[in-house]
């Protein structure tokens, strides 16, 4: 084990370089300039400590209630995304033909940019729902993404569609690793599917369930892309989530240094959020 | 075996690795200045080689912008211009920020009304000395002046009102001419909408649903145009709505009562929180171009969306005002929605080449062409007598122009985000029914005096 | 023998009605790229019939995307930042996980947390940094990819990396290989069907990324596909039509890209080498 110091910086040390460069160092300038008033102009920012911190805790309830929708987003489509994947992952491992052609499928959503889907789905939502309400006389398909409640579920479903066959990737990656003969030693025992299932692959996958699990929140709680083209935060900013937030902040009513301040107590929320929830899942892991 | 494979393995890694770092450390942008700069010695004119590098952030004229700069570029061969057109609509404020902070200042850039005229103010050039400010059309440099220095060329005019269908309206059978009030809007209105109920014009115009479309959606119609109708009239200027520390609604219940008769008479009428979920697109190439319904409120910049879709429609619009009740009733809302400026800090050669180009541009006949035929603006300046607006709905705002029936716009002058964030919010609210008007009024005049 | 017949058409049936409605919204984007601008306001959801239907929105699209250039651009940028993402993240991650120290871990959990950054946080400062390095180009936008793409990829490794039992390098490191060559003849190939994973990920996020490239890259002759279909977008005009057929055009690619590289991911792999 001699010169294994060495080692690691080689292995490690050309990603971490640029890692550190495009995404450590701005974070900290970021973070400087959240203790000014820059406005993101020029390069006159005046230091006014913790001003912008309070401002946020006291007056800006907008960014309360972004936060809140951004939480309760996640939560509900963390569920649907991992529960449509996983079982497309199960649906896409079983031997039958025609699997890669129905894997590509699923995973087709991926393959266009958020900004360009947001505005497919408000075409379906606005007047495919509306068509399909006409002709069925149900009348909740009906003026989609006018109020709050349709707002949110049109997030959902555009997310869950689009994001489930990510997730779906990356479980068949997991599941294909599964040695066969494991699989096979269960079903002479007498296992049957359910059980093959909770027994031998969830404890197998467990890995990938805390990589998929993170990835879901963490992207639900950055979504920008999708939010601004299906609804742009309306009615009344009331579907704007954080990542729209702090960009409206910086940029519509250019303040800087107020939008890094929001980013800074976003990180560290969402950072005490998902390291608890991989906390607890790599315990899982090992007891399962 | 393996050692010679570890040694090629080490290779590889090494070449990816500094690859990485070679083509990170040559920046293309500088060295082909740093050629460019170089070459071309010796040119007929006197003056330095010098390359403007324009932002901007209208996407609908980048293709003729670059046309023009070719046809300057031939007239001056010591100039070479770069275009750097900003796509996808509402992006351009970022995207500039990040070009200043990049480092690779722009020479040329917009910039809306007075308040992104004070944030940039280090960056503005003084431009009084231009030729094209004497021509200036009174009062269209206002919103580019700050204590009596021009800092900016207007782009061209715009103005919005009702844009309505000609046709559909004679065959309803009402006189255009005779709507100068609100009283006389609202009856022809009602007219309209009881002939579309009864299905009189159904053979003509099969499409036609409701008078109106209303995107409630879309804040900068609703929070910006819509509202600087009484706003327009409460102050005199977008620099005096800059300048003034509180809003007061002077025409709050004239505004109702226009934002009230185009969602009575949408589609959404019995629901109109579902007006919410209604956007641009549902109402311009959506509603009116393809004969959907009878009035939009819009602008001039229509024109080229109903071209697009059905050009036999847009040849058929033309401009109602917009009747603010107890105000001036018979005009419209016309203004400059952006400029044009020159970065203060490029080189001097740059700056006066750019300011040049600027001035040609808008000044020259060549340029005045591209200006009014190419890019179908409404000319900012004077000396375009003999070149005629091509489309209706142009021709119909030089006419209320020139008939000095115009109010201007303010939204400019209004605090940062508050037309869109602000009011444009309080009105979604008022449609779902969650406020009343009065709560719109005093919220929106809250939020005013907090964002100033 | 009858139940497993009966599941397997059962199974069949619920992929195919899962199918059809994953593929519901492109049929509206395939449609709708063949009609003429009218021909989508008049009716969305319909098929595209008689006057309406036109070839002219691929022919156009392909003109005004400058298709060959840009093409060009979105394949150089996207191939080459996929290649040194997985050939760096996957040594990064093997180290991580067979590192036990606290530096390994404090890493790890560094380049997880980083994953929470939006990017709009970060976006001005990076800018300026970028520029004063003078990294304002592709090579620079390369470089910062492999940096924001590190997280993702170095996770995902990270989870399959631990799967792959220890024993095998014991055995190489008693047979006197080093580390390089545990890694590239013994690991990489084992990591296969995450690497086909990291590599579809990250092509697909690359490919159609608007926002740093548009910040980065200032010249119109190095632009990505993404960034020509935006000037489809204008102030007051979307041009549907057009950004619907070069949708179309722009997604053949990368599809073709999926289907040759998810065949790689062959059903057990490891098999062999686990025992």
């Amino acid at each position: 084990m001699k010169n294994s110091k060495g080692w690691f910086w080689i292995f490690v040390g050309p990603v971490l370089l640029a890692f550190v460069i495009v995404v450590i160092v701005p974070m900290i300038t970021g973070i400087y300039y959240s203790f000014t008033d820059w406005n993101g102009i020029g390069n006159d920012a005046n230091w006014v400590g913790l001003k912008n911190y309070t401002k946020i805790f006291t007056e800006d309830k907008d960014f309360l209630n972004a936060f809140l929708f951004t939480a309760k987003f996640a939560l509900v489509s963390l569920i649907t995304i991992n529960v449509i994947g996983f079982g497309l992952a199960l649906l896409m491992t079983k031997d039958f033909k025609l699997t890669n052609f129905f894997r590509s499928i699923f995973f087709m959503p991926n393959m266009i940019g958020g900004l360009i889907l947001g505005f497919v789905w408000q075409f379906i939502f606005t007047k495919g729902f509306d068509s399909l309400g006409k002709l069925l006389n149900w009348s909740f398909l009906r003026g989609w993404l006018a109020d709050p409640t349709t707002g949110f579920w049109g997030l959902v479903i555009l997310m869950s569609w689009q994001m489930s066959g990510y997730m779906m990737v990356i479980y068949i990656a997991a599941i294909e690793n599964i040695p066969e003969s494991s699989l096979e030693a269960a079903k002479i025992d007498g296992a049957n599917a359910w059980q093959r299932l909770r027994y031998i692959i969830m404890p197998l996958v467990a890995p990938a369930f805390t990589v998929g699990l993170f990835l879901t929140l963490s992207n639900s709680f950055k979504l920008y892309d999708q939010n601004l083209s299906l609804t742009a935060g309306g009615p009344h900013n009331s579907t704007q989530m954080l990542a729209m937030n702090i960009y409206n902040t910086a940029f519509k009513f250019n303040k800087l240094g107020l939008a890094q301040a929001k980013a800074v107590i976003f990180l560290i929320t969402v950072a005490v959020i998902t390291l608890t929830q991989i906390y607890y899942s790599k315990r899982r892991e090992v007891e399962m | 075996m393996f050692k010679s494979k570890k040694v090629l393995t080490l290779a590889i890694v090494m070449v990816l690795a500094l690859s990485l770092v070679v083509t990170g450390c040559s920046n293309d942008a500088k060295d082909e200045k740093a050629n460019s700069g170089n070459e071309g010695a010796t040119t007929e004119k006197s003056g330095e080689k010098a390359e403007i590098d324009i932002f901007q952030f209208k996407v609908e004229i980048a293709k003729e912008l670059e046309e023009a700069a070719k046809a300057y570029e031939e007239e001056n061969p010591n100039v070479k211009i770069n275009i750097q057109t900003v796509g996808g609509g509402d992006d351009y404020g970022a995207a500039l920020k990040a070009a200043f902070q990049s480092g690779n200042e722009p020479d040329i850039f917009n910039v809306g009304g007075p308040q992104d005229i004070k944030d940039w103010m280090d960056k503005l050039e003084d431009l009084s000395d231009q030729p094209w400010v004497d021509k200036a059309l009174e009062g269209v440099l206002s919103g580019a002046t700050v204590d009596d220095k021009v800092y900016a060329l207007p782009f061209n005019l715009e103005g919005y009102g009702f844009v309505y269908n000609k046709e559909i309206f004679k065959a309803a059978g009402i006189d255009a001419e005779k709507i100068v009030d609100f009283k006389s809007l609202e009856e022809a209105v009602k007219t309209l909408d009881k002939k579309i109920k009864d299905g009189e014009l159904e053979e003509e115009f099969p499409l036609l649903e409701s008078v109106f479309e209303f995107p409630a959606k879309e804040t900068w119609i609703t929070g910006l145009h819509t509202s600087n109708v009484a706003l327009g009239q409460e102050f005199d200027s977008s620099i005096d709505a800059f300048n003034a520390e509180e809003v007061e609604f002077k025409y709050g219940d004239s505004l109702k009562k226009i934002i009230d008769l185009q969602a009575d008479y949408s589609m959404h009428r019995d629901d109109k929180q579902k007006l919410n979920a209604v956007d641009y697109t549902t109402q311009a190439e959506e509603g009116i171009a393809i004969e959907r319904v009878a009035i939009i409120q819009q602008g001039n910049w229509v024109y080229g969306l109903a071209e697009g879709v059905d050009e036999e429609v847009a040849e058929k619009l033309d401009i109602l005002p917009i009747p603010l009740e107890g105000g001036k009733e018979d005009s419209i809302p016309v203004g400059v929605p952006m400029h044009w400026v020159v970065n203060k800090d490029s080189d001097d050669a740059v700056k006066d080449a750019a300011k040049d180009f600027l001035n040609w541009l808008y000044t020259s006949e060549k340029g005045k062409e591209y200006v009014v035929n190419e890019f179908h603006f409404i000319p900012p300046l004077t000396g375009y007598e003999d070149l005629e607006v091509e489309d209706p709905l142009g021709r119909a705002v030089s006419r209320y122009a020139e008939a000095g029936k115009t109010t201007p716009w303010v939204f400019m002058g209004y605090p940062t985000a508050w037309g869109m964030e602000g009011l444009g919010n309080n009105i979604q609210k008022y449609l779902s029914g969650e406020f009343t008007w009065e709560q719109v009024i005093s919220e929106s005049q809250a939020q005013w005096k907090e964002m100033r | 023998m009858e139940g497993k017949k009966k599941s397997k058409r059962g199974t069949l049936i619920l992929t195919i009605f899962l199918a059809i409605i994953f593929l519901l919204p492109f049929y509206i984007v395939l449609t709708n790229s063949f009609k003429t601008q009218k021909g989508i306001f008049l009716n969305v959801t319909g098929l595209p019939f008689g006057k309406f239907f036109t070839l002219e929105n691929y022919v156009n699209a392909f003109k005004e995307l400058d298709f060959v250039h840009s093409f060009f651009n979105s394949l150089l940028i996207t191939i080459v930042s996929t290649v040194l993402i997985v050939i760096f993240s996957s040594m990064a991650a093997w180290m991580l996980v067979r590192t036990k120290s606290k530096l390994s871990s404090f890493l790890y959990f560094l380049f997880a947390a980083a994953m929470l950054i939006p990017f709009q946080s970060v976006m001005l400062p990076l800018i300026n940094l970028m520029g004063r390095i003078g990294f304002l180009n592709r090579g620079g936008l390369i470089f910062m990819y492999v940096g924001f793409g590190a997280s993702l990829s170095i996770m995902l490794y990270h989870g399959f990396i631990k799967s792959i039992p220890v024993e095998l390098e014991e055995a190489a490191t008693i047979d006197g290989c080093n580390k390089f060559q545990i890694f590239w003849y013994i690991i990489f190939p084992m990591l296969k069907p995450i690497t086909v994973t990291v590599s579809i990920l990250n092509a697909m996020w690359i490919w159609n990324d608007f926002l740093l490239p548009q910040l980065v890259i200032n010249r119109p002759e190095s632009h990505t596909i993404p960034l020509k279909m935006f000037y489809f977008f204008g102030q007051h005009s979307k041009q549907w039509h057009l950004a619907l057929a070069g949708l179309v055009i722009g997604m053949i690619p990368i599809i073709i890209f999926y289907i040759l590289a998810q065949k790689h991911i062959i059903k057990g792999v490891t098999k062999g080498s686990i025992k």
